[in-house]
């Protein structure tokens, strides 16, 4: 999961240099049979990609592609996880997904995380972003702490976190130390806290990620547009609106969506404070840690593997609606390659 | 430009050495097997602290000496992630050769698969003298025995006796009136009554068990382990003793993400640091206790008292809870060998050192007699005393049964379900796996 | 292409060029941010250097007296050092194989126009919705039946793996946006596309390429249910696989385990503070496009 909040935008579009090049596009999703025998040099070069492409396609087929088929696979039986499957039930393991009010619960949390960790996420590091686009003293030291705690591993953070959140902990101290001992709660345990400790955690930890990304956006934004808008006569707060944040879309957009397909895909960080067994309880559990619940811990690798699958289709559907309707007028789609 | 070409080139050339050199180093899979007489062993077990740990280090060496030729490479893994860890080793073909063997539904699932190898030819004579039949039929199915027992872990309730005694607390409680009497007493004073580690599900699951063992027969929760199915209504009764209970207020604050048995926060912790006053467990726990205190020794006011007896209920009278830890040898272990560790581990001597290093009662009788600490002694005697005595019902039961009833338990302590709702989770699982 | 070559002026149209002080508000915001982001961890780095019993009995207080043994016992054990270099290994390993692999598909789907080329995109796009703890189980038997438990090749290779969509989707509208005219200009030059590729392109991807570096080593780094199933060998352990097996072996030693929690932090966060120019250009390249 690290790895996907970690990614950055891609471009913001419409730089002069690619569009003339659009309409030379070869049609997409074909299958590479029929190939132009017009040239010699069409063998150069289909021998060029197969050299520059090969190994990264093996690697990632063999390591990604092909476990998400058997997965697929072992989805459609009842399975124990020794030796080789035999009970094919068929799409007997979904229906108990779907029909299981744990699951229900979970899609329920799912989505308040990924609710919650735009809304609290994006204003906040824009504004931010927004105070630190200047080139003041210190600048770069600022920008360095704020990264800290995206850089640390999930391991290290659920370990902290989970410590000062104890009933007997950190946080609860420095309430009563500063008389604010009303305040102590059951952080982590509470079924109507913990979503939200849960919240601050994953805020803390990608936040700083997000500022630094709307920084980079940010950088990218002529000044001489603001400069004429001021002389223009637009107040600060005027040139944000209509000038800065418009601008800014497109990275606003790819930040926003690496932060979905990162929430619904969570797992590290309530697996490691909450177990595997009370997440649910306590109202964090995801559907990665269902699956691992229900799947792996309890030996049914069959039913743990549909689980999978499910994540899987529901991340492609989100993602493709998507790319589909707002990141359609960025960029040449990178999930759909549907750019006209 | 030249530069930069040099640079990708030894880019390249480093990418693959690295990748060359890394696939080189520490070694593929391990691979158990005699190699010209040279025998290799993996050996998973779960004490990942002091004592437990340093005991199979030393005994595994002695082993070594005692059989020329004979590697051990141990393994200790945190308890919680064994059980887990041991499944991905069998499903894919590489399990350990001698690994820790919770037994029950857990083990028929294994031998099912063909993973476990039949021992029962293998024990030696004086193994069988010395271990109690009982011991050995909790590790056989279907009369053929899967693991070497190596102590025996009756359940029940360990409690400090100074918090009793500043309570005001005179005896023990025998019946579970005498219970929410002492609960009582506890609250006035700082301390949590009792401690539960609910993190790990299992340690709240066990009043449950406990709960099922009083009300229901004997005959019930055998049938149970075959047929899965949990209609009988004393399992319900169970589920609103324990609801009753809760309702008390007993358990410490915070005990949702209390875990069991790891670090000063656990529930063995607040039990080793006098932040609470009871703990329902195994008879493991006072090795746990010991190495969570503040001196790292076992906790000297530490006493035993059997689970209460309920009113009602058609649990016979004395009835306990107990696991039988055990050690199993894979199916593709090397035989002899392997089964020459497994009796080596029961021999008197071994069993008298287990008992040093965990404070549990050994499955050797003989080694028995080196108990010293009354609370284990009072163990020992409930457990002789006892009609029957229940393998715990999440092993029992199999893992994925096992897993949902415990889930589905502390979701009733934390007041988001019913008692039916735990039939309910347990019949939920039956359908996915 | 990257930022740091316009000099913003500041806010009030001063047109200096040197580096101004800003408004005390913005460095008390900052200032705020900066405190709610490091409080967590100097909770974890100060843990190190109490005593179980001062954690105990004040949660929250400051060490007193400090106690060093904690930080120095970690630091003389073997065990942290070992593991320290798996990871780097591990992480260097998986850097490197991500950029190589994924800057040459990259540049495949960024200028060579050829059927598939979509489907080729979109495999990689489509990797993005597959995280680690859902292929985990199919994974661990493929790389048990390729002999590669208990190794780092067992663990780089299927980060590798990964590692190639986020890179590819970062890497290519960055080639993308590489001006046909250098290489209509390197090809009269009598440059072949390789040629082109290797002279002109590897340089100029430089920023985008190092921000997927850094990413990966990162992620690499900090990864630990991978490593967590394929490394069983304590000798081959990597720093996460340290911290859990650390902190339950020494689970009464709260400090112990924090001592040796912070320390793990250390070479991901000198390796950013290091990189962080790097870092930050990079990901304006990649923004500008």
């Amino acid at each position: 999961m690290s790895s996907l909040q970690g990614a950055a935008p891609v471009t913001d579009g419409q730089p002069p240099q690619v569009p003339a090049k659009a309409g030379e596009d070869a049609p997409r999703a074909s299958s590479p049979a029929g190939r132009p025998r017009r040239r010699a040099t069409d063998w150069r070069k289909r021998l060029e990609i197969g050299i520059l492409s090969g190994p990264a396609i093996i690697v990632f087929v063999a390591f990604v592609i092909f476990p998400v088929f058997l997965a697929a696979y072992y989805g459609f039986f009842r399975w124990k996880g020794f030796g080789a499957p035999t009970d094919f039930v068929g799409l007997g393991n979904y229906k108990v997904i779907f029909a299981d009010s744990a699951f229900h619960d979970v899609l329920v949390h799912n989505a308040i995380i990924v609710v919650l960790s735009l809304v609290i996420q994006g204003p906040i590091a824009v504004a931010v972003a927004l105070l630190l686009n200047q080139k003041i003293r210190g600048r770069s030291l600022i920008r360095v702490l704020i990264f800290v705690p995206y850089v640390i591993a999930e391991v290290i953070v659920a370990t902290g976190w989970s410590l000062m959140l104890q009933t007997n902990g950190a946080v609860n101290d420095l309430l009563q130390a500063v008389g604010l001992g009303a305040f102590r709660a059951d952080w982590l345990a509470d079924p109507k806290i913990a979503i939200w400790s849960l919240m601050v955690i994953i805020s803390w930890k990608y936040i700083g990620f997000a500022v630094i990304l709307f920084l980079a956006g940010l950088q990218g934004i002529p000044e001489e547009l603001s400069e004429a808008a001021a002389i223009d006569g637009a107040s600060y707060w005027q040139i944000q609106r209509r000038i800065t944040l418009p601008l800014l879309g497109p990275t606003i957009r790819i930040w926003a969506f690496l932060s979905i397909i990162g929430s619904l895909q969570l797992f590290d960080l309530v697996y490691i404070i909450w177990g595997q067994y009370v997440a649910s309880t306590a109202g964090t559990s995801t559907m990665a840690t269902y699956m691992v619940a229900n799947g792996r811990t309890s030996g049914n690798y069959g039913y743990g593997n549909a689980v999978a699958v499910v994540m899987f289709l529901i991340s492609l559907v989100i993602a493709l609606i998507y790319q589909r309707f707002v990141l359609r007028r960025d960029m040449a789609g990178a999930v759909t390659q549907g750019a006209k | 430009m030249k530069r930069k070409i040099r640079g990708a080139g030894i880019l390249a050339l480093g990418a693959a050495t690295a990748l060359l050199a890394t696939g080189c180093t520490a070694g593929g899979g391990d691979n158990s097997g005699s190699n010209d007489g040279k025998v290799t062993m993996t050996f998973w077990h779960n004490s990942t602290t002091g004592p437990g740990k340093a005991f199979w280090e030393k005994t595994a060496a002695d082993f070594e000496a005692a059989h020329q030729g004979v590697t051990i490479k141990i393994q200790s893994i945190q308890n919680e992630d064994l059980d887990g860890k041991l499944q991905t080793a069998m499903n894919s073909g590489d399990a350990p050769d001698i690994f820790l063997q919770r037994g029950g539904g857990k083990m028929a699932a294994m031998v099912d698969a063909g993973q476990v190898m039949d021992i029962t030819d293998s024990i030696s004579d004086e193994t069988k003298s010395a271990i109690n039949e009982g011991a050995l039929k909790g590790e056989s199915i279907d009369g053929k025995i899967y693991a070497m027992p190596i102590d025996v872990l009756p359940e029940g309730i360990y409690y400090s006796q100074d918090l009793f005694k500043k309570a005001g607390i005179d005896t023990p409680p025998a019946t579970m009136d005498e219970l929410n009497a002492a609960v009582s007493k506890l609250k006035t004073t700082d301390v949590a009554p009792i401690a539960v580690g609910a993190k790990d599900a299992w340690p709240a699951a066990h009043w449950y068990y406990n709960f099922a063992l009083r009300e229901c027969s004997e005959d019930t929760l055998q049938k149970a382990a075959s047929t899965l199915k949990f209609d009988n209504p004393c399992w319900i009764k169970a589920g609103e003793d324990l609801k009753a209970f809760n309702a008390t207020n007993p358990f410490n604050k915070g005990f949702l993400t209390t875990s069991a048995q790891q670090g000063a926060g656990s529930s063995a912790g607040l039990l080793a640091n006098h932040k609470a006053a009871m703990e329902l467990m195994g008879a493991w726990d006072p090795g746990v206790i010991a190495s969570l205190t503040p001196d790292q020794k076992p906790l000297p006011d530490l006493g035993w008292f059997a689970f209460p007896s309920i009113n009602g209920g058609e649990g016979a009278e004395g009835a306990m809870m107990g696991g039988i830890d055990g050690y199993s040898c894979s199916a593709k272990a090397p035989k002899k060998e392997c089964t020459e560790f497994l009796n080596y581990i029961t021999t008197k001597d071994v069993q008298e050192a287990y008992y040093e290093a965990f404070h549990a009662i050994p499955v050797n009788t003989a080694a028995q007699g080196v108990i010293t600490e009354p609370y284990l002694k009072s163990v020992l005697e409930a457990y002789n005393k006892a009609p029957f005595v229940s393998q715990y019902l999440d092993t029992l039961y199999g893992q994925n049964v096992g897993n949902a009833l415990n889930t589905g338990v502390v979701n009733m302590l934390a007041g988001k379900g019913s008692p039916q709702d735990i039939i309910k989770a347990v019949d939920e699982a039956a359908a996915k796996g | 292409m990257s930022a740091t070559t316009i000099d913003r002026a500041p806010r009030l149209a001063r047109p200096n060029r040197r580096q101004e002080w800003g408004s005390p508000l913005t460095y008390f915001i900052a200032l705020l941010f900066i405190a709610v982001c490091l409080a967590p961890v100097l909770y974890i780095v100060l843990g190190g250097f109490r005593s179980n019993s001062q954690i105990t009995t004040s949660p929250a207080g400051l060490p007193s007296p400090w106690l060093f043994d904690n930080y120095l016992n970690v630091l003389a054990s073997s065990t942290f050092w070992v593991e320290l270099g798996n990871s780097a290994i591990a992480a260097i390993a998986t850097t490197i194989g991500v950029v190589v692999l994924g800057l040459m598909v990259s540049f495949v789907l960024a200028r060579y126009h050829f059927r598939g080329r979509g489907a080729m995109y979109s495999l990689f796009a489509a990797g993005l919705m597959f995280p680690m703890t859902v292929a985990i189980t199919p994974l661990y038997i493929l790389v048990k039946d390729l002999g590669l438990t208990n190794s780092l090749a067992g663990v780089i290779l299927p980060q590798i793996g990964f590692g190639l969509p986020v890179t590819v989707i970062i890497l290519v509208p960055f080639l993308k946006a590489i001006p046909d005219e250098i290489e209509e200009a390197a090809a009269i030059d009598g440059a072949s596309r390789l040629g082109f590729f290797i002279r002109m392109v590897v340089p100029l991807s430089l920023p985008g390429v190092v921000t997927t570096g850094i990413l990966a080593f990162v992620a690499s780094w900090n990864s630990y249910l991978l490593p967590l199933f394929i490394l069983n060998d304590p000798s081959t352990f990597t720093l996460p696989l340290g911290v859990q097996a650390f902190a339950s072996q020494y689970s009464v030693d709260t400090a112990k385990v924090l001592a040796f929690t912070s320390l793990a932090m250390i070479p991901a966060l000198l390796f950013f503070t290091l990189f962080e120019r790097r870092i930050v250009g990079g990901l304006t390249g990649a923004v500008k496009g």
